[in-house]
């Protein structure tokens, strides 16, 4: 804390030597009706856990965006409880709705109750008409941050100057300071509405301690960012609240493991000005394979639109990401690709993704110690084997000291048999289980599992 | 491949010893004339090996000890004391005289190898050196007294005492060689006589000055619990080596086996019958032959198999091993009720590790990715080579190569041996030029240029 009153310290001085933003305090009272605290509940086997993250208000409704990263991925829509808006510097707080999530940006979206909506003014109200205004190079940007909890998400105010604007490939800026907390917006010296805070970057330092002199550690900040994404890149995507809390439908191409390339092999490969992303593997009946993509065919192009160049090499592998998760399934996409030498052109239909891990059923079973969880498609991909005829079921999660855990189930054991039966659905092994987990007369049951392509028997002890 | 129930112990007995050349009394060994000759049968020996670890080859040294069981100059030592990496081998004989030598023979699973003195130069010389049996470790009894010889820590001749803890000791070690496999075809003797890093390759003898077992490994940081290859298996392994040329030939199926211990009645099987297939690696003759984990393997060629206890483990994969490359087994096999037989044609089993080089223009180290490396990773097959060591500042490292990458293509050309890399360095070391590297790394796939 001390640190940080130096920091704001530090930033006053600095403002004072400036011509004073337009009544900063007027734009700071309005604004901050823009930003709320979000808390939620996930439920797990044998625990709640709490979340809070900070949100946006983006309409009239309600509605809030929460930044991609508050939600673990993992987690089911069923599992994520008790969702929650705290105003700032409010401790009542008020119920709220989760929506689901947006694939394309990556938000989440929220929705506080009738009775919060009237106190909330959406952050459009402070952006521009037309196009979004980009900040320039050393222009004066200003934004909120929220104090924890128990200080009742107190809002606190953090100025900075843009320092680069880069694409990553959406156009984000990087402040000299911190300037907001994640999720936050960040206005100009007017109030304009300029943009979100993403993630903060890590940051280098050296550390010194007693036992250690000068050790290189990865700093993150994660209560407050110096990045933002401009205006342009958020404005016109507000309106893509989830129709369902799944966040269906979903594009899906089905090319497995992208891998982005340096300048130097795109030079190698004479890609003038542009990139290319090998396709690892084109995952089994996937569109991507019905229309004839190969593994080890390099990406250049969508619809004919050639990958940039972007930094770092990473990022074009975001970039068409983005290009497939803006569109729906049963759209047509056009692939260029260089294989073998040689540029083909394949029009791929996208479909629909497969049930995903998040989506798959589960059921826990406290005797026993484990939850089963349904095997999909992911998990055929993770393991290397045929999606078309699944079998057996996930070990989702495995309570410490139980049964199952002495045993030597491991989360994400393939359990292949129970019994000595194969494990052929997830209704008959949920059966069997039930089965099993009622019997209080039962000594032990036997698993046949898999990890990492090798198969052990394990036997578990009731009693 | 191993069960990934399967004990295993990381620390590993660095190689020292030294002879004792005195004649000073060793009383508790009662200075039987056995004892004496053993003292002076047991040599130093000094390794200069390469390593190709760091995307260069290096030379390394290493000193351990070994018995000399031959007149003709035969000594036996620890395999991970000598390898085939060695490009020099000094013996140091208990009269403080020093040879050459060579590696005939070395066996990682055994963790054993051996070496033959250059006898010209003995003559040549005229020395002189004296040679032990090997004894009988079946006999061995735990609480029977017993003597370790050996370097530890580099304090030369020193003899400890102690007891057999327990002569029929089992556990498999993935990596315990230098990187190899080892422990799958033998059971340990365990010892409370002082064996500390610098022991390895000493021999573990009775008073009589038999050797009953070559030590070799020890839990680091425990007390006292030191483990020794028995006599009865060196016995075996030297006879091999000596009769296939340095390399023992074992037959490969692809069981892993697993003890049955408590899970009879589950398998509904009498006690003391059939041994448990843990795992049946992708790809292998067993997996294609049909069988699956969870099955029980009641008999091979007709003989029964009785695999209930960890320790019984072994003698099975030797029964295994021992069959002719090529050779069709016949495994009776029970799978819930159903008891059936499946014919497997066994394979050379190979170790996971691959023949290694140093490509020093791009500052790279490869392994060539082996047959078993290949399945354990679930790999289409066992083409590429994967990055062991990579030297910063030079191009593998510029590039953006590193350790645990799989080479796969060379300027489009397939990497299907090592001959195949050495050939397309050779080629940049005639006329650098940008060099196109295809590379998989978790299955994922990239591409890099090394460039001059």
């Amino acid at each position: 804390m001390k640190s940080r009153l130096i920091t704001f310290f530090g930033l006053m001085m600095a403002t004072l030597a400036l011509p004073a933003a337009t009544d900063l305090p007027k734009l700071w009272a309005d604004r901050t009706k823009s930003v709320v605290a979000v808390e939620y509940t996930t439920e797990t086997e044998t625990e709640r856990r709490p979340t809070i993250s900070m949100g946006t208000v983006i309409d009239a409704l309600g509605t809030i965006i929460i930044p991609s990263g508050a939600i673990d991925p993992r987690a089911a829509t069923w599992q994520l409880k008790d969702f929650k808006v705290f105003l700032p510097g409010d401790a009542t707080s008020a119920p709220a709705v989760y929506l689901g999530q947006d694939a394309f940006t990556g938000w989440h979206f929220v929705r506080a109750d009738e009775a919060t909506r009237a106190k909330l003014t959406p952050v459009t109200a402070f952006a521009m008409a037309g196009d979004a205004p980009v900040p320039a190079l050393a222009d004066f940007v200003w934004g909120i941050g929220l104090r924890n909890k128990d200080e009742d998400f107190a809002p606190y105010l953090m100025q900075s100057y843009v320092a680069l604007i880069q694409s990553l490939p959406q156009r984000t800026a990087i402040s000299q300071h911190e300037v907001a907390g994640p999720g936050l917006p960040v206005f100009n010296r007017d109030g304009v509405f300029v943009g979100i805070a993403s993630t903060s970057f890590g940051q280098s330092y050296l550390q010194f301690s007693r036992r250690s002199r000068g050790d290189p550690i990865l700093l993150v900040n994660v209560e407050e960012s110096s990045a933002f994404m401009l205006a342009g890149e958020i404005l016109p995507h507000l309106g893509r609240v989830p129709k369902h809390v799944s966040g269906r439908p979903l594009a899906w191409l089905g090319a497995y493991g992208l891998e982005p390339m340096d300048r130097d092999v795109a030079k190698f490969l004479k890609l003038e000005s542009q990139s290319g992303a090998v396709v690892s593997e084109v995952l089994e009946g996937s569109p991507a394979e019905k229309a004839g993509l190969k593994d080890r065919d390099i990406v250049l192009a969508l619809d004919g639109k050639p990958l940039p160049q972007l930094k770092p090499d990473r990022v074009v592998v975001t970039w068409i990401e983005r290009e497939i998760d803006r569109r729906a399934p049963g759209d047509a996409l056009e692939l260029s690709v260089l294989r073998g030498g040689a540029r083909v052109k394949l029009k791929v239909i996208l479909g629909e993704e497969p049930k995903l891990l998040r989506e798959a059923d589960r059921k826990y079973f406290d005797r026993l110690g484990f939850t089963a969880r349904e095997f999909v498609y992911g998990d055929a991909v993770d393991r290397r084997v045929k999606a078309a005829d699944p079998s057996g079921v996930v070990a989702h999660f495995v309570k410490q000291s139980s049964p199952a855990a002495i045993a030597g189930l491991r989360q994400e054991d393939w359990i292949k048999e129970i019994d000595g039966v194969e494990a052929k659905s997830f209704a008959a092994v949920t059966a069997k289980l039930e089965e099993i987990e009622k019997d209080a007369a039962r000594i032990e049951f036997v698993l046949l599992v898999s990890r990492g392509g090798e198969t052990a028997v394990l036997r578990a002890k009731l009693k | 491949m191993k069960p990934f129930s399967a004990r295993s112990i990381s620390a590993l007995v660095l190689a020292f010893f030294l002879v004792n050349s005195l004649v000073s009394p060793v009383r508790a060994a009662g200075m039987s004339r056995g004892f004496n000759q053993l003292l002076e049968s047991v040599v130093k020996i000094d390794v200069r090996e390469i390593a190709f670890e760091a995307g260069a080859k290096r030379y390394t040294g290493g000193i351990g000890s070994g018995v000399i069981l031959s007149a003709d100059g035969l000594v036996l030592t620890n395999a991970h004391v000598a390898s085939p990496r060695a490009v020099e081998i000094n013996i140091t004989f208990s009269s403080l005289e020093r040879v050459g030598a060579k590696l005939v023979g070395w066996d990682h699973w055994t963790d054993l190898a051996l070496l033959r003195v250059d006898m010209a130069e003995v003559k040549r010389r005229g020395l002189k050196f004296a040679h032990a049996a090997l004894g009988d470790s079946e006999k061995l009894f735990p609480g029977q007294e017993v003597y370790a010889v050996g370097t530890p820590h580099g304090l030369t001749r020193t003899v400890t005492r102690g007891i057999i803890s327990n002569n029929n000791r089992y556990f498999e070690d993935t990596r315990g060689v230098n990187g190899y496999e080892t422990g799958a075809f033998n059971t340990w003797l365990q010892t409370d006589a002082a064996i500390n890093p610098g022991n390895s390759g000493g021999p573990l003898v009775t008073d009589d000055g038999k050797v009953v077992g070559i030590s070799s490994r020890t839990y680091l940081g425990a007390n006292n619990l030191g483990f020794a290859i028995p006599a009865s298996t060196a016995r075996r392994v030297v006879e091999g080596l000596l009769r296939e040329n340095g390399s023992i030939t074992r037959s490969y199926i692809g069981l892993v086996p697993g003890a049955l211990q408590d899970l009879e009645n589950f398998y509904s099987l009498a006690s003391n019958t059939g041994m448990l297939i843990n795992s049946v690696d992708p790809g292998s003759p067993a997996a294609r032959a049909g069988l699956r984990a969870g099955d029980i393997l009641l008999a091979l060629n007709g003989a029964k198999i009785d695999g209930r206890f960890p320790e019984q483990l072994p003698p099975i994969q030797n029964l295994i091993a021992n069959q002719p490359v090529g050779a069709s087994l016949k495994l009776s096999v029970k799978r819930n009720a159903d008891i059936r037989d499946y014919t497997v044609v066994t394979e050379k089993l190979e170790s996971r590790v691959g023949e290694e080089w140093a490509l020093e223009k791009w500052g790279l180290s490869v392994r060539k990715v082996s047959r078993a490396y290949a399945r354990e990773n679930q790999l289409d097959d066992a083409n590429g080579a994967v990055v062991i060591g990579v030297q910063p500042g030079f191009p593998a490292a510029v590039s953006g190569l590193s350790r645990g990458d799989i080479v796969m293509k060379i300027n489009e050309l397939a990497v299907d041996s090592l001959e195949a890399l050495k050939f397309a360095h050779a080629g940049y070391e005639a006329k650098p030029a940008p060099t196109l590297f295809e590379v998989q790394r978790n299955r994922r796939v990239s591409l890099y240029i090394l460039k001059p």
